[in-house]
């Protein structure tokens, strides 16, 4: 039993902390096989960068994407990165996360709150133009992503397994299989439609480099071997059980934390939510994507995501 | 090493002769086996360990959330038992008489009836609480938790320089750089035997528990805390930690059928004792500031009906007034026939005809305060102001006289600061912490505040003041 608004603060501190690591990560995988395939194919590269931009929304509308390529990247990347306007960029992440630890320092141990300030504080230490440097770049971004890790192993290895854990890992949870789904949706169309023949080594990147984005190709290997065939890929993605950035491995987290959270005797709605789309995920969705319906059904799954998050701010923050 | 010696007023560390006095020895001697290089890797070492624990307070009226680190200096300050034994009776009898005027100014008014301060000055104060006329707050204790500032004259002996009474700020200075110094320069701690700080929150929680209404069912302590930009709310998360009892923002709050309550996840749970670090005015929209939304609604009524204790009790404020304060020694010889045993600063009261003419004239030689506010705003320094600033002050002052108070200014002792590689002197003063629960305890130690800029007077964090680690020490075996 903790405070409504500390229960938020923890849920948002996870959110954040975990949108942190998704950003960063991404952003240094797209920045790879963008390098990699520039002189190969100029227009896959910007496709991997529009989708950056769309899977992380938070660039100005009325600022439309540069035209040239390099542009793009750079405007992309450093955006991304420090920019404390873009809501998606790491700097912002790891600021609110820091905000919503401060506002919750009592219910932190001294670890977990110094380890997320030392990373935030680093981070801060860099701009626009140190970071314009692809190197330096790299670097920023290696070392937010290790101190990224260490909070969360602080939080992992020191923090009592009390309800306000719940809330910070519920929120970490949530925010992981939300963004998986999005990036999938997001990936998908253009994954799909792509004909192989054409380049059988740029198309296996493609599918390699989602994979390294949702830092699962090591995972796909353990089940599939080196062989990248785009149906067990996404297979894979969707359904296998013991990754942790799978959406049923995340959609069965939020289930349960959500069923530790809630008493027994009430059972609530977003427990019922969860509860009925992990069913469908474990039960239902091969045969979904077997039909060809997998876009609609990511569809189906964002919703009800959403529909969670609403139901959790609800009852228990009390917004 | 280089030491530079105070050219004015007390100096804390060095006698009139220049020798170290004797509980001062010790220390300079391990300071002297350092290198210069040494002493700047510590130092260096010390401000990260600051910004990393996120150990800072929020300045305002400069941008938006700005977090500083209270800069701390190593060099620490040393009371020897002696004077300490003078400081601690001192502020137990002060705290004695503030506690007694109080319990007397909202319900008998014993003291205003037989004049040994004037009635109007306390009534008209802002802090005075009409409100809470006839109201005794649980076992009748106002002032639970008070720092009261202190500073030394030409000669060395402490003066008492006001008390604060509301929400007094700065013990988790006392701790936490207690802490790192422990970690920075643990050599200093061989040679003396220094009293231990850190039981401070066990004892404020025991303060607390003492006035909770329900004492047989494990009653419920919080700490209310305006939110994260307050400027100490650092502080407020530091103790709600320490103490391991929520912290609360008002909106956390809320009231229900005569009770208090905090709204959790599943439910809400009755709240028994609010340790407040919010104002009067801002507590209960309802009773006092109405567009306060940090405080509770209907919070005022539970409290009058005995079912929640606030800490400190609301209306305290009035008795840290600086107008009251001149009144002191007065009070401390009605209420306990005993004379002061810590001397104060002599004040002039602007209320006065015969003062404020003195004020008026002798301007540049005083420092003027105006009687409500506090962390050093709405001062003006006679003897530094130019003639346009010190008229444009009497004018202010002119159009309400009762809500100023002069004093003339002390020198205020220095103590040796580490600053760009030498030790110089820089002024200090005290805020011992002093706790009312069940009987009246003083913390052995302090916050030692310090003027990092050369020749100021300003002590306050908010003004380029500093803070030092403050060493109360045991007394030795015969």
């Amino acid at each position: 039993m903790i405070l409504s608004r500390v229960a938020d603060g923890l849920y948002w501190m996870g959110r954040y902390l975990e949108r942190a690591e998704n950003t960063t990560r991404l952003l240094l995988v797209t920045e790879e096989l963008s390098t990699e395939v520039l002189g190969l194919d100029e227009h896959l590269a910007r496709c991997e960068w529009d989708d950056l931009r769309a899977i992380f929304p938070g660039f100005s509308e009325d600022e439309p994407p540069a035209r040239h390529l390099a542009g793009l990247a750079a405007v992309t990347l450093l955006g991304l990165a420090i920019d404390p306007e873009n809501r998606y960029s790491v700097f912002y992440s790891l600021k609110k996360a820091r905000d919503n630890a401060r506002s919750v320092r009592e219910a932190l141990t001294l670890e977990c709150f110094i380890n997320l300030n030392e990373t935030y504080r680093e981070l801060e230490g860099y701009n626009r133009r140190r970071l314009s440097d692809p190197a330096t770049f790299r670097t920023a971004m290696q070392v937010a992503h290790r101190g990224i890790l260490s909070a969360v192993g602080a939080i992992e290895h020191t923090l009592t397994r009390d309800a306000g854990w719940l809330f910070l890992k519920l929120g970490e949870s949530f925010e992981r299989v939300f963004r998986t789904s999005v990036i999938l949706r997001i990936k998908l169309p253009a994954l799909v439609a792509t004909e192989p023949k054409i380049d059988l080594p740029l198309f296996y990147s493609q599918w390699r480099s989602l994979l390294r984005g949702l830092s699962s190709l090591e995972n796909y290997r353990k089940v599939f071997g080196a062989r990248l065939e785009p149906i067990d890929v996404l297979q894979f993605l969707l359904f296998d059980a013991q990754t942790p950035r799978s959406v049923r491995y995340g959609v069965t987290a939020v289930k349960e934390y959500l069923d530790r959270i809630s008493s027994a005797s009430d059972l609530s709605q977003s427990v019922r939510i969860v509860g009925k789309l992990a069913a469908e995920l474990s039960y239902q969705g091969h045969d979904l994507i077997r039909e060809g319906q997998s876009l609609s059904f990511l569809d189906h799954v964002l919703v009800e995501l959403g529909r969670t998050h609403d139901a959790v701010s609800t009852v228990y923050f009390g917004t | 090493m280089n030491w530079a010696r105070a050219t004015s007023g007390y100096d804390e560390i060095f006698d009139s002769e220049g020798r170290p006095r004797p509980h001062y020895a010790p220390l300079i001697s391990i300071l002297e086996s350092f290198t210069k290089e040494d002493v700047e890797r510590r130092e260096r070492l010390q401000k990260l360990a600051l910004l990393n624990q996120g150990i800072t307070f929020t300045v305002y009226g400069e941008k938006e959330g700005l977090e500083r680190i209270f800069p701390f200096d190593f060099v620490p300050r040393i009371i020897p038992p002696a004077e300490w034994k003078t400081i601690q009776d001192g502020l137990v009898q002060r705290i004695t008489t503030l506690n007694l005027f109080l319990l007397d100014v909202y319900q008998e008014q014993r003291c205003l009836k037989d004049r040994v301060i004037p009635p109007e000055l306390v009534l008209s104060r802002t802090e005075y609480k009409r409100e809470l006329l006839g109201l005794t707050p649980p076992k009748k204790v106002f002032t639970h938790v008070v720092g009261t500032d202190l500073i030394r004259g030409e000669s060395g002996e402490y003066l008492v320089l006001e008390d604060n009474c509301r929400c007094p700020s700065g013990v988790s200075y006392v701790l936490e750089n207690r802490t790192l110094l422990n970690r920075v320069f643990p050599e200093f701690f061989a040679s003396y035997p220094v009293r231990p700080v850190k039981e401070y929150p066990t004892l404020l929680l025991d303060t607390l528990l003492f006035v909770a209404p329900r004492p047989s069912q494990s009653p419920v302590v919080v700490v209310l805390s305006p939110g994260i930009h307050n400027s100490a709310y650092f502080e407020h998360s530091f103790l709600a930690r320490e103490m391991g009892v929520p912290l609360v923002e008002g909106r956390d709050l809320l009231v229900e059928g005569n009770h208090v309550f905090m709204r959790r996840t599943h439910g809400k749970r009755q709240v028994d004792v609010i340790y407040r670090r919010i104002d009067d005015d801002f507590l209960d929209p309802l009773t006092f500031q109405r567009d306060s939304l940090l405080g509770v609604p209907g919070l005022i009524n539970v409290y009058r009906e005995g079912n929640v204790a606030l800490a400190n009790a609301p209306g305290a404020g009035v008795a840290d007034d600086k107008s009251v304060y001149a009144f002191m020694p007065s009070l401390i010889k009605y209420y306990l026939g005993e004379d002061a045993l810590l001397p104060q600063v002599p004040t002039y009261l602007g209320f006065r005809k015969d003062d404020f003419k003195y004020i008026s004239e002798h301007l540049d030689q005083l420092v003027v305060k105006t009687t409500g506010d506090a962390g050093g705003y709405g001062m003006l320094m006679g003897p530094f102001a130019s003639a346009r600033e010190r008229e444009a002050h009497l004018a202010a002052m002119r159009k309400n006289p009762g809500n100023y108070i002069a004093q003339p200014l002390v020198q205020l002792s220095t103590h040796p600061t580490h600053i760009e590689g030498k030790f110089e002197p820089r002024r200090v003063d005290l805020r011992p912490f002093i706790l009312y629960g069940d009987r009246i305890r003083v913390l052995p130690g302090g916050l030692t505040r310090v003027a990092l800029r050369e020749g100021s007077y300003v002590v306050n964090s908010s003004q380029g003041g500093g803070s030092k680690d403050t060493w109360v020490l045991a007394p030795r075996e015969p």
